[in-house]
């Protein structure tokens, strides 16, 4: 439709007709050659065509650096193009793997990589543990009639909107020696503490952070779950003279499982591939009291001195296998949950 | 045996008074029925003897002990919910034991009890399933199955027949009759069908907008409504009401509606002039002859039900009425037909609604 032909157009019907004359021009173009490619393929196999765009997007930014990964960890040196790469086999894995206890880092030839793993371990068991109680809670106390309930909900929420480097800005500026938590003790008397100084605290405000920013996306799974239980449900245990606790695990907790086991997974994904928040918030420190083991990738493969795209190629090949592991957790779990 | 009494309760949420000061006695062993359209207030009263929502005003009294502080639980009520309200993740023996569980019986006495009420409601099969590989009649077993074991004071059903198709319901409205002659038990059942009010019922509770406009048997209500929104209520089809006045003629009384004249006899509360309205229930019109007739009018539509026929028919100046007739009447749309009033199964109500008389003297 032309702009100029109707005065009697409203503004929202006069900006419609100028931005849907690009599109309507697009649709034009792409129709001469997509009949064309109808013909020779036939209807059945356009669906392959619409999805091509996506295909090659997806395959030639995840699945070839995927290959290219792989091939990277069965080479050494330290050339950048893989032609000119020497081929080593598995020894990046061999070295990797090569420990005289799993148990002690110490004992590992790459013992960095080791910490970094135990570090790992330590933050997701403490990290999820505490996304899934404190978020579980949240939803809980939500799902009463509250008041002001909507903007609580919005209020929880919000840090998951906030890009990691911010959250981690924000935490840095009220953690630091000078920062607004010290400032807010000294009015009791307490001395400046150094939380980036003591590896003890340095992992628990990594946690702290790491949950503070994420805890709203699982809540609001569980506060989901939580309405997707008929309210008739808790009436027929009220006759029925079911105390509180036993309500809560013996109706809300087996309802709400399997909205439990998809937060419990998610967050098990997203706690092991943790980076951006801890890396801008500790930079993995002190020494690697917080460095995780995608840090330990980043800082093998580009920030060492020597950098070792091989040996980060294979972990990252060892982080995949793992993530891996866990997403057909979540799959399984998903499916259960629509089963 | 248990007895159930509100007085003048009230109930609002925040200014909006949705229960206006009942009354009600429902005795020992009764089937008492709440009916009304929808949000009426019944399922609100349900739970308010229930104690699933508290009393703005007045007492619920069980078996003489006002209970309005006492939680549910300790009521010694059993409800079962219209949408059944099983326990997904537990089998039908778990739904059913999971009440008498929280009172700590003995499981010998559990196991007895649900074994006992799943012969009763014919679900012995079905005790290890869960509630969604059952079909709705069998949930609805399971659901009253649950209140039998644990044998409550009173029970209370919240239109547990809804979610049924009507075959079915039809079949368990027959068995809840049963049930109820075999448990001897209270039951106060809502619903919003009138059939089912009239099915089941000792005692039929007509509400309307938080009030109760009728008490009674279900004949009581079907021959003698006290006001027209009871006559419009019970009965299917419902009563035809018509917009009339008194006039005098020939020395008597008659109605005159729709520029037609009505004799009637003459009876205490009516004089001329009086504003009325007519009620007469399709199966109280007579189709007969010419002459023979109170009014005459033309046929809109038949239905013919095979044992049975409904002919609606318009008389100017009147509402469509509707007439039903045993056996299968051969009228046709267009037709004229001449109808006659059945003066004893008359109804007339003065001009606010009140029932002046049900039923002329014949």
């Amino acid at each position: 439709m032309a702009v100029s032909d109707n005065t009697s157009l409203s503004f929202g019907e006069r900006l419609n007709a100028v931005f849907a004359w690009p599109v309507q021009l697009l649709f034009r173009l792409f129709e001469i050659p997509l009949s064309w490619v109808q013909r020779t393929i036939g209807i059945p196999r356009m669906p392959w065509i619409f999805l091509l765009p996506n295909l090659a997007f997806f395959g030639l930014f995840v699945v070839v650096p995927l290959f290219i990964n792989f091939a990277y960890s069965l080479t050494g040196g330290a050339e950048l193009f893989l032609q000119n790469r020497v081929y080593v086999g598995a020894e990046q894995y061999g070295y990797l793997m090569d420990c005289g206890s799993y148990l002690d880092a110490n004992t590992c030839r790459e013992d960095r990589f080791w910490k970094a793993v135990y570090n790992t371990i330590v933050f997701v068991f403490f990290q999820v543990s505490f996304m899934v109680l404190f978020s579980l809670i949240t939803a809980l106390i939500l799902n009463q009639n509250i008041r002001a309930r909507g903007f609580f909900r919005s209020v929880y929420f919000f840090p998951v909107l906030l890009s990691p480097v911010v959250v981690a800005l924000i935490w840095k500026w009220i953690l630091l020696r000078d920062g607004v938590l010290n400032a807010f003790l000294a009015n009791f008397g307490i001395d400046k503490m150094l939380f980036f100084v003591d590896p003890a605290w340095s992992m628990f405000w990594a946690i702290f952070v790491s949950v503070w920013a994420h805890m709203g996306f699982y809540t609001l799974i569980l506060l989901a779950g939580l309405q997707a239980i008929p309210p008739d449900l808790y009436e027929a245990a009220e006759m029925d003279g079911t105390k509180r606790e036993r309500v809560f695990f013996r109706i809300t907790l087996p309802l709400l499982w399997p909205n439990l086991l998809v937060v419990l997974v998610l967050a098990l994904i997203k706690s092991v591939q943790i980076f951006d928040e801890v890396f801008v918030l500790t930079g993995g420190g002190p020494g690697t009291a917080t460095q995780f083991i995608v840090q330990y990738i980043y800082n093998t493969g580009f920030t060492n001195q020597v950098q070792n795209f091989g040996l980060a190629a294979a972990a990252s090949v060892v982080l995949g296998v793992v993530l891996f592991v866990l997403t057909l957790m979540q799959l399984a779990a998903t499916r259960r949950k629509d089963g | 045996m248990t007895e159930i009494r509100l007085n003048n309760v009230v109930k609002a949420y925040g200014d909006v008074e949705v229960i206006h000061g009942i009354d009600l006695h429902v005795a020992s062993g009764e089937f008492v029925v709440f009916v009304g359209p929808s949000g009426c207030g019944k399922s609100t009263l349900l739970r308010i003897i229930a104690g699933l929502e508290k009393v703005t005003g007045g007492d619920v009294v069980i078996d003489g002990n006002v209970v309005n502080t006492i939680p549910a639980s300790e009521r010694g009520l059993a409800m079962v919910f219209q949408s059944y309200a099983l326990y997904p993740h537990m089998s039908v023996y778990k739904n059913m034991a999971f009440g008498l569980e929280n009172s700590r019986m003995p499981r010998a006495e559990i196991e007895n009890r649900v074994n006992e009420a799943a012969a009763m409601l014919q679900i012995t099969p079905y005790l290890k399933r869960r509630p969604k590989a059952l079909s709705g009649g069998q949930r609805q077993r399971v659901a009253i199955g649950r209140a039998i074991v644990r044998d409550p004071k009173a029970f209370l059903f919240d239109e547990p027949l809804s979610n049924l198709d009507a075959e079915l319901r039809v079949a368990m409205r027959k068995e809840l009759a049963a049930l109820h002659t075999k448990l001897g038990g209270t039951m106060i059942y809502v619903t919003h069908d009138q059939i089912e009010a009239m099915t089941l019922a000792n005692k039929i509770v007509v509400l309307n907008a938080g009030r109760v406009e009728q008490i009674g048997a279900p004949l009581d209500l079907y021959n003698k409504p006290q006001n027209t929104f009871v006559a419009g209520f019970i009965g299917s089809p419902r009563m035809n009401l018509l917009d009339a006045e008194i006039v005098a003629k020939d020395g008597g009384l008659a109605l005159s509606a729709g520029g037609q004249g009505i004799a009637i006899p003459a009876a205490d509360g009516m004089k001329p002039g009086d504003k009325v309205t007519f009620g007469a229930r399709p199966e109280h019109i007579v189709i007969v002859g010419e002459g023979e007739g109170d009014i005459v009018a033309s046929v809109d539509l038949t239905e013919q039900l095979g044992g049975e026929t409904y002919v609606y028919c318009t008389v100017e100046g009147l509402p469509q009425l509707t007439v039903h007739q045993a056996g299968q009447l051969p009228v046709h749309r267009g037709e004229t037909i001449h109808l006659r009033f059945d003066r004893s199964s008359m109804h007339l109500f003065d001009a606010s609604g009140k029932v002046i008389v049900n039923g002329f003297a014949s």
